[in-house]
């Protein structure tokens, strides 16, 4: 039985995780680092160690000093939050080793779905659509030619040492197939001096849909549906919400029941996030699990009632689950907005530094999940997210309007924040439409 | 606002988790025995797994752990090619040693080692080598009987079988608890390598940390060529034992490897990682490759050949007619002029795999001189240079090329060692004169200077000397006897700067341009004196970016002079040289 847990994480999201040690009765202890003394998390655990240096590789990263930490505190098990050692399989089995109850899946998951071809490669066994895509590398146009005609148009020709978008063209039809591969090849040459290529299925314009799943270790696996985070700027997350409003009943149901199966053939147990690409005409694929818990976890909290971090616990305490799929109802709507210390004027360049006054809003339907307060100084060396904003009404038009009035009221001065730049989004005619893909932010420029 | 102890904690009012279908009474969280371990270095705790898997580096200060015998030898020899020699040696007791027999079995049980050393045969590469390889967890690797036993077994096995020996030493020093017997080890093991050397055979030391006392005072220090692993502690007498006896404390660094190369005791210092590669590259130039094994060149080095054997004709671009008239004076500041290519730059573009050894052994490594051992196209020989820097920062931490004592006593122990191993030395001459300087006279530049000149007249191995930029006095000399000399266009060489030699002459040390058209100090006025054999040419502007031309000359040239001296006698090639100045 979970009586200790150390939280091997800083900012919100270990904040978060108190909190819901907290109401389960559960004692804390924060690990920080020098950098970290007056942080929340560091002042809000019953026990606070420090475990390095402000640098992430001799802190947050040591997994030799948070071992110790749990050791020494006579902490049972662990959360990793997010980021960090999150989605280590190393650290993952060395608590397995120490007889520490991780509060995650298993090692052997979290490496398999780690590595991008064996998760591909489970996927499709289990029967859960991934993009199409050529099995082996290529060199030979017709060859390639071929291997589109069977992949279906528009296709994606990309570097198999590539990176960066040099080697990369999209072939619409295969009229332009055999010089788009040809220029592609030659420019791939070039930047890596290797012409190998592969091709995949382009989908134009999609949104990033993911879908939660909660799995025990007795095999039940549910899903708490959606989340919609199209809302990106350089492949990182703005805006999430729940439900999309790209997704029927009867499409919900067809991913819902994808997301259980990828989630049953990775042997998955805690909470994970699958990943899926969704195409226009609805035709969906995945990309990747996630097996930790999520920054934009909120939304669905909120939709389903259902407090991922105490369910996270309750799991790696061995409990099953209390409910099955017919027991998870999506009620209302439910927005987040992430907070960060950050210019938008000079490129999003991170601004830490001391934070003089703030005011942050509340009422009904209004939660602020934060690591911050007045008089806190943020450190340079950390990721810059703040806060999150969620708000939750009956519907998507409402649950705007509150976003609109709740991002209204936040005052942080004495650091720049991107406050004004999501005020701009939820403002945004085609935001309110809900026509939004990942391009939105590349568009709104 | 100070959050400090502000928030409540909610310690004593927990409410346990209900309804647990959990197996209560489950074991307590704990660190398995040997998961993690403490670095004794920088203190901080590491995985042992990383620790084995790097070499036993430490993942986080790149500290050095001790390597244990077995762990060693699969670190530097090709899997399962080890050949275990004299196993099971029975340890005396020679004083009665009150517990040294019961301290020696405990800890072969614990080590599940024989003894302090393991010695056999291995395979480096494609090379058999005879290796001894101490274990500090066994007393310390202190040398008892069968320590020095099993060494002077297996260097006396390498002398018959004609075997390189290649040794690590890790030792305390000699076996307190086997009195005098121990001590003779020293002279034991040394005698045997003695013999070793003398039938012509290679023996590499490696020193890791720790290695002291008698080790340190025999066969650790008698390397052909000594290499230490970075920071072991090498000294004969403990630095406590030191600091008790002189009553201070020991500057850091003190007796460490980099403290030994800078005293000339080393010849290099290796990384853990890259020491397989060293002794392998090492025995290549020294050991000749077994039956049906090629000395393959490499594709480029080949070609390279081939290309250099046309003699290469300038181009009126390259050398305008002027060139062949320009004063003495000019050839002077030519010689001396900053980006003129060095004796680097000719040791990297003219030869392979060249393995630079440090130091004299008696008191310093010269900066002044770089020297050792290299492939040229496949033939084995020594290198040594006088080494200016290719710009103002390394000149002056090279002494712009003025070598101080030890730099020719340095010199001189490369070409014996070249001697021992029959392989041709080439030196590189370019020296505005020999350091003159307090210390130089303290330890004997003039000794250093005729010590040469005194060997190098009975070096039994070609001898070529090239002048490639100043050949300033007894300091250049000292580099140039030998059976050919060749000057670069533009070297000049002399007895003197044309400034001194001015001053002292006509007291007017302005006059230096002057001087130097008397002196006959060119290539040219040399060649025709009958003071050197031959004269290179060079492109107008010579540089390292121009090198080309005379790169591929002095190749042909080079192995055209190896070539010429192949079939000479040892008795013919000294008289010749003997003849050579003493016809002067």
């Amino acid at each position: 039985m979970i009586q200790k847990v150390l939280i091997a994480n800083r900012g919100e999201i270990a904040v978060r995780i108190i909190r819901a040690c907290r109401e389960m009765g559960i004692e804390t202890v924060a690990v920080y680092s020098e950098a970290d003394k007056e942080a929340l998390h560091t002042q809000l655990a019953d026990e606070a160690i420090c475990i390095g240096p402000a640098n992430c590789a001799e802190s947050y990263l040591n997994m030799e000093n948070i071992i110790s930490a749990t050791m020494i505190s006579g902490a049972d098990a662990i959360h990793p939050g997010f980021g960090f050692l999150s989605e280590n399989a190393k650290f993952t089995e060395l608590c397995e080793q120490c007889n520490i109850t991780y509060i995650g899946p298993s090692a052997a998951t979290i490496r398999k779905m780690g590595n991008k071809a064996e998760a591909r490669r489970t996927m499709i066994e289990a029967g859960v659509p991934v993009i199409p895509g050529s099995t082996e590398s290529l060199t030979d146009a017709a060859e390639a030619a071929k291997i589109a005609e069977q992949i279906g148009y528009p296709v994606m020709i990309k570097a198999a040492l590539g990176g960066g978008g040099k080697g990369m063209r999209v072939a619409k039809n295969a009229e332009e197939f055999e010089r788009a591969f040809q220029t592609a090849a030659k420019e791939a040459k070039m930047a890596f001096g290797d012409d190998t290529m592969y091709l995949e299925r382009f989908v134009e314009n999609p949104r990033h849909i993911e879908f939660q799943i909660l799995a025990d270790k007795y095999g039940n696996v549910v899903h708490l549906g959606e989340r919609d985070c199209s809302i990106q700027r350089n492949h990182q997350k703005v805006i999430e919400e729940s439900p999309s409003m790209a997704l029927s009943e009867e499409l919900r149901q067809k991913m819902g029941e994808a997301a259980v199966k990828a989630a049953k053939a990775a042997n998955y147990e805690n909470a994970g996030t699958i990943e899926f690409l969704l195409d226009r005409d609805g035709s969906f694929y995945f990309m990747e699990m996630n097996t930790r818990i999520q920054v934009e976890h909120p939304v669905t909290e909120w939709v389903t009632g259902i407090d991922l971090i105490k369910e996270q616990i309750r799991i790696a305490d061995g409990r099953k689950l209390s409910y099955t799929q017919d027991d998870v109802h999506i009620t209302g709507h439910a927005i987040e907005c992430r907070i960060n210390a950050e210019n938008p004027a000079k490129n999003f360049m991170p601004c830490p530094g001391t934070i003089t006054d703030m005011y942050l809003p509340g009422g009904k339907g209004v939660r602020v999940d934060s690591a911050v307060y007045a008089g806190y100084t943020v450190p340079p060396y950390y990721d810059s997210m703040l806060t999150k904003l969620i708000v939750h009404a009956k519907s998507r038009s409402e649950a705007i309007k509150k976003m609109r009035s709740a991002l209204g009221e936040v005052i942080i001065e004495g650091i720049h924040t991107n406050v004004d730049y999501l005020y701009d989004i939820i403002n945004h005619p085609d935001y309110i439409n809900g026509n939004i893909d990942i391009e939105f932010i590349e568009k709104m420029k | 606002m100070q959050l400090n102890q502000m928030f409540k904690k909610t310690k004593d009012n927990y409410i346990p988790l209900k309804n647990t279908t959990a197996p209560t009474g489950q074991t307590k969280p704990e660190v398995p025995e040997g998961l993690l371990r403490k670095c004794n270095m920088c203190g901080k705790a590491i995985f042992s797994d990383e620790v084995k898997a790097n070499h036993y580096i430490c993942p986080k200060c790149g500290g050095y752990f001790r390597v244990p015998a077995f762990k060693r030898i699969r670190m530097i020899t090709e899997e399962n090619s080890f050949e275990e020699w004299d196993t099971g040696m029975d340890t005396k007791n020679p004083l009665e040693y009150r517990g040294y027999e019961e301290k020696l079995a405990s800890l072969r049980e614990k080590t599940g080692l024989d003894e302090a050393v393991i010695t056999g045969k291995a395979r480096i590469g494609v090379h058999s080598v005879v290796l001894a390889v101490m274990d500090g967890r066994f007393l310390m690797a202190s040398m008892g009987e069968v320590v020095g036993e099993k060494i002077s077994r297996a260097v006396e096995r390498a002398t018959k079988e004609k075997l390189p020996v290649i040794i690590f030493t890790c030792s305390g020093g000699a076996r307190m608890q086997e009195g005098i017997t121990s001590l003779m080890q020293m002279a034991k093991t040394s005698a045997a390598l003695k013999r070793h050397s003398d039938a012509g055979l290679l023996y590499l030391s490696v020193l890791t940390d720790p290695t002291t006392g008698g080790v340190t005072a025999s066969f650790a220090m008698l390397g052909d060529i000594i290499l230490a692993e970075p920071k072991a502690l090498i000294g004969f007498a403990g630095p406590r034992v030191i600091e008790q006896t002189i009553g201070q404390k020991l500057p850091k660094g003190f007796q460490r490897s980099e403290f030994l190369l800078e005293h000339g005791f080393i010849d290099a210092i290796v990384k853990r990682d890259e020491l397989k590669d060293t002794l392998e590259q090492i025995l290549n130039l020294h050991v000749r490759m077994p039956e049906g094994v090629g000395n393959d060149l490499s594709e480029q080095s080949s070609a390279e050949f081939r290309e250099s054997e046309k003699p290469v004709e300038y181009t009126v671009e390259q050398r305008s007619l002027a060139l062949e008239y320009r004063t003495a004076w000019d050839r002077v500041q030519l010689s001396r002029k900053q980006g003129r290519p060095v004796g680097e730059h000719y040791i990297q573009e003219l030869f392979q795999d060249f393995v630079e050894l440090h130091g004299d052994r008696y008191f310093a490594d010269d900066s002044a001189v770089i020297g050792g051992v290299a492939s040229f196209y496949g033939r084995p020989v020594t290198v040594i240079a006088q080494a200016k820097g290719k710009n103002t920062k390394e000149n002056i931490a090279r002494n712009f090329g003025m070598p101080s004592p030890e730099g020719y006593r340095k010199a001189l122990r490369l070409m014996k060692q070249a001697e021992k191993f029959h392989r041709p030395v080439i030196c590189i001459v370019d020296t505005p004169g020999a350091f003159c300087g307090m210390e130089a006279e303290e330890r004997g530049q003039g000794e250093a200077i005729a010590r040469n000149l005194y060997e190098m007249s009975t070096l039994q191995t070609p001898v070529l000397s090239l002048v490639i930029g100043e050949g300033g006095s007894g300091g250049a000399l000292a580099f140039a006897v030998a059976d050919e000399v060749w000057m670069m266009e533009n070297a000049v060489y002399s007895i003197l700067s044309p400034e001194g030699y001015a001053a002292i002459l006509w007291k007017d040390s302005a006059r230096a341009r002057e001087a130097a058209e008397v002196m006959k100090m060119t290539a040219a006025d040399l060649k025709q004196a009958g003071i050197i054999e031959k004269v290179i040419k060079e492109p107008e502007n010579f540089t390292i970016e121009t090198f080309s031309a005379v790169r591929k000359n002095l190749i042909r040239e080079i192995s055209d002079f190896l070539a010429r001296y192949d079939g000479v006698s040892s008795g013919e090639l000294l008289e010749a040289r003997y003849e050579r100045f003493r016809r002067m």
